[in-house]
């Protein structure tokens, strides 16, 4: 519905769009070449730099009495200094006049240079102005020289970053600490070094018009539905947008279901994670300038899964995973369930419950609906507050919270205390699936509104409704609600519960058709037989 | 046309949500809830008086330590007069603030007068009524339905618990009947078998007055016929199959004392048979198991197996009596409690047509066979008593 009117603003907006969008491009240079005078080249890239301070164009000469004129521009920030000093101005500079009789150094030779001269890893030739102006803001070195149609790139890139850390969400008591860092590349290592794999393939894209953000698609080739490797390509294509700040951008672009409070692409921050999920046939995604790692497709069970519940051992774990499925179930039902019994269904109420709660709203002025709702509320602003303010003033929200929802909110008669129990049982469950948080929230908010009209009739239509929607979700072409629907017993293996290591043979079928199994048969532990005892 | 559709769905399901309003919702401090309901004629004839016991959530809760409490009944007892037991009910609303609630009504006691005038009409409303619940139990009092209601309680803090509790626990015993309104509904629906509800009454123990439950109320379709006592009482519970345990006293084997036997299991079956002369003919199994669970006599070892046997025989011959009574005073007073109609139609269904018309007829002469197994199991933690170990 909501689609078919967008589709309708769309086509309004259509025309002024696409002439605003190509005026845009315009504006973006045509490509030229370089010339070989590097005055001329020098003159041309400063006027589509302009002067920005964190420019450094330094220009020298070199080889044989110093005849050569070059220029390398850099930013400052972006760049190792090191490496530019060290690998580049001084073999040029210096080591070229050492050896002042060959001939071959008084050479305008580019090749000769990037092939005897730079002593750095990641060299490239080219001989547009765009392609060197794209490393360079990349925080790649670039080196023109005098004579030469074409300029290197020198991979010099080497800026301050946040090392590897535990990361804040999704911490876990045994397992790795590491987490995703702000940097693409050591992003990238740090999957690669989980999957020592020559199948285990990236793809480098660039999306923004004026981010030019990294994008990196991470697959491991053998095991990926190659179908689903075009679609990802297919979509992330398509973003024709000014900037990419971070993964959930992307995802935006991406998802299959923009209008569901469902997220039908996942985000993780560990390493490990995503490495388990690259392993299942999944894609992640990966974006320079976030921690955040995109994982494709996504299945609703996903977010009822820990990393940690495969570390430990099956019982505990399947015991917490159903914990996990009963905690999203309070933290969406629990605060409409209190008001449909108490509003609607009172003969549900055990008896001597019956006399507890209604002495609680003895003398309480308002409905239960309004209770709920508002108190829902207090949590939520308590729970903004607390995430955005600086550390140091945490414990006032802390303190304050517990004092007014808590305390003086029952003794001074504005709120029963079961109440304040339900809100609070609701909140603490709400943070046991982090990933369904947000949706979690929203569809509280439905069931509590309904089942103050209808009561328990009420939450029903809207349980059928999420249901239907569930069920009608689907992720990259896969269903969302795997392996619960379409049934899958395989799947059913890691849902509800988690059976041992070695009694789960095969990635999720759905999308792993080709090879879905992973390890072999029998592989439970057993203790020596006893003829091999003997022997 | 689906353009149309669509447009209409998106109108219809509001109007689905917000026309309903907030249909039936009630806030818990609207309500006045009912623990227990009386059931009483009124002075002034052809009306009818109900007493109400209205929980008062405020003063139920736990005194806290600053004060509060401050020592209220944590009820109201109120009581109006009505020409239907509906208008009554409704009549409430002009003394309560609160409507009545009766979901959690534990108790419905219909006074002896009514209960002898025929309580069918009575119970109407109650069963017709969505709000009322089947499993709220029934009961006569001998004396007028509003002064049980006004009896005292100790450890339940709402008299209409207590009184509810009293029939749940009367299981220890069997001795008393626990009919709630489905079961006392299903039988005045039997064209034969008769009602029965337990029977209480205010008992003065020193100053205050106490609800005690004693023997059970007998109908004759819904009319009050008789009672009886506790022994009765448990011999209708042995046929009926309701036994769950309570004591049986004995004398002991030497004739010096008593033996008390506790039943641990019992279970019992009806047979018919229609005999040549066209007559029913009614047998009742009873399988019973026991333990020993006190001995006052001079015995040293109960447990020697003649010993043994004997008590065994005598605990057999308590249960029969306790049914011959029972089965004697039903058929005094021709009111089928036992339900040997609905086996008989059970059983002959193509003869029952005539049968039924005549069962008033049949009954007080019916043949009844009396067929007790009782057995002995254990002997609690001793086997002889203390002083001759």
């Amino acid at each position: 519905m909501l689609r078919s009117i967008l589709k309708k603003i769309h086509f309004w907006q259509a025309l002024n769009q696409t002439i605003k969008r190509q005026g845009d491009n315009s504006q973006e240079l045509s490509p030229s070449n370089l010339s070989d005078n590097i005055q001329e080249n020098l003159k041309h890239l400063q006027t589509i730099l302009g002067t920005s301070s964190d420019i450094v164009v330094r220009e020298f000469n070199f080889g044989y009495e110093g005849k050569i004129e070059a220029a390398i521009i850099y930013l400052t920030g972006m760049t190792s200094s090191a490496i530019v000093n060290d690998s580049i101005i001084k073999p040029l500079m210096y080591d070229t006049r050492l050896f002042s009789s060959n001939e071959l150094l008084v050479t305008n030779n580019i090749e000769l240079i990037q092939k005897t001269m730079l002593s750095v890893g990641g060299v490239k030739r080219v001989s547009t102005i765009e392609l060197l102006i794209d490393g360079c803001l990349y925080g790649d070195t670039v080196l023109l020289v005098n004579g030469s149609q074409e300029a290197l790139v020198i991979s010099t890139v080497g800026w301050e970053a946040r090392s590897v850390e535990e990361p804040k969400t999704e911490g876990v008591v045994r397992g790795p600490r590491e987490g995703f860092t702000e940097t693409l590349g050591t992003n990238t290592a740090l999957l690669r070094r989980k999957i020592r794999n020559p199948n285990f393939t990236f793809e480098t894209m660039q999306i923004g018009q004026k981010t030019k953000t990294g994008v990196r698609i991470a697959y491991l080739k053998e095991l990926v539905n190659p179908r689903l490797v075009e679609e990802v390509k297919r979509r992330l294509k398509r973003i024709n947008t000014d900037a990419i700040l971070e993964s959930g951008y992307i995802e935006q672009y991406i998802e299959d279901a923009p209008f569901s409070p469902f997220q039908t692409v996942g985000n993780c921050e560990k390493p490990d994670v995503v490495a388990a999920k690259l392993l299942e046939g999944r894609v992640a995604i990966l974006v320079d300038g976030t921690p955040m790692v995109l994982t494709i497709p996504l299945f609703f069970i996903e977010s009822f899964q820990s990393a940690e519940d495969y570390y430990s051992r099956p019982y505990y774990a399947s015991m917490v995973r159903s914990l996990r499925y009963l905690a999203f179930l309070i933290t969406i039902l629990a605060p409409a369930a209190y008001v449909a019994l108490t509003n609607f269904h009172q003969e549900m109420i055990p008896t001597p419950l019956l006399f507890t709660m209604a002495a609680a709203k003895e003398g309480t002025p308002f409905p239960a609906v309004t209770e709920a709702l508002g108190m829902g509320l207090i949590f939520e602003i308590l729970r903004e507050a607390g995430v955005r303010l600086p550390r140091p003033v945490g414990s006032a929200i802390t303190i304050v919270g517990a004092l007014v929802i808590g305390e003086s909110a029952v003794s001074a008669g504005l709120i029963g205390a079961p109440m304040v129990i339900v809100v609070g049982i609701t909140a603490i469950s709400s943070f046991v699936v982090p990933p369904q948080a947000d949706a979690g929230a929203i569809l509280r908010l439905l069931f509590t509104i309904f089942a103050g009209f209808l009561g328990a009739f009420g939450m029903m239509i809207v349980l059928l409704g999420i249901l239907i929607h569930l069920s009608s979700l689907r992720s990259f072409g896969t269903p969302y609600l795997s392996p619960l629907a379409p049934l899958s017993l395989e799947g059913l293996k890691d849902t509800f519960i988690r059976v041992p290591l070695w009694a789960m043979f095969t990635r999720p079928r759905i999308f792993s058709g080709h090879d879905p199994q992973k390890q072999e048969f029998r592989l439970m532990p057993e203790p020596p037989s006893e003829d091999s005892e003997n022997r | 046309m689906q353009k149309n559709s669509k447009l209409l769905l998106i109108i219809l399901i509001p109007l689905l949500i917000v026309l309903n309003g907030c249909w039936d919702s009630r806030e818990l401090n609207t309500l006045a809830i009912v623990s227990c309901l009386g059931i009483d004629k009124a002075e002034e004839p052809g009306k009818i008086q109900i007493t109400a016991q209205i929980i008062k959530p405020g003063e139920i809760k736990a005194p806290q330590a600053g004060g509060g409490g401050g020592g209220k009944k944590p009820y109201w007892n109120i009581t109006t007069t009505g020409e239907t037991v509906f208008d009554t009910i409704r009549e409430f609303t002009h003394e309560s603030n609160r409507k009545l609630y009766l979901p959690h009504n534990e108790a419905l006691i219909f006074s002896q007068d009514i209960a002898r005038e025929g309580v069918e009409k009575y119970v109407d409303f109650f069963v017709r009524d969505p709000e009322s619940r089947r499993l709220t139990k029934v009961l006569i009092s001998k004396g007028k339905a509003n002064e049980i209601i006004d009896s005292e309680t100790e450890l339940e803090k709402i008299p209409g618990i207590n009184i509810s509790q009293l029939v749940d626990k009367s299981v220890a015993t069997s001795e008393a009947s626990d009919v709630n309104l489905q079961e006392f509904f299903t039988r005045l629906m039997s064209k034969t078998t008769a009602p029965v509800a337990s029977v209480i009454e205010v008992s003065d123990q020193g100053k205050e007055k106490i609800a005690r439950l004693s023997g059970t109320a007998v109908f004759k379709t819904d009319k009050l016929v008789g009672y009886l006592n506790k022994a009765e009482t448990r011999g209708l519970l042995w046929v009926i199959d309701k036994v769950k345990s309570g004591i049986i006293v004995v004398k002991s084997p030497s004739g010096e004392g008593k033996v008390s036997l506790e039943i641990i299991r019992a279970s019992s079956k009806i047979t018919t048979e229609i005999k040549d002369n066209n007559e029913p003919y009614i047998t009742v199994h009873i399988d019973e198991e026991g333990n020993l669970g006190d001995q006052m006599s001079p015995e040293d070892d109960l447990t020697i197996s003649p010993v043994w046997r004997s008590l065994e025989r005598s605990q057999a011959d308590v249960i029969h009596q306790e049914v011959m009574a029972a089965l004697k005073k039903a058929q005094e007073l021709n009111s089928d409690i036992f339900g040997f109609g609905d086996a008989v139609h059970r059983k002959y269904p193509e003869l029952w047509g005539e049968m039924e018309k005549q069962w008033d007829q049949y009954f007080p002469n019916l043949e009844v066979e009396v067929i007790v197994n009782a057995k002995l199991r254990r002997t609690g933690l001793i086997k002889k008593p203390p002083e001759q170990e």
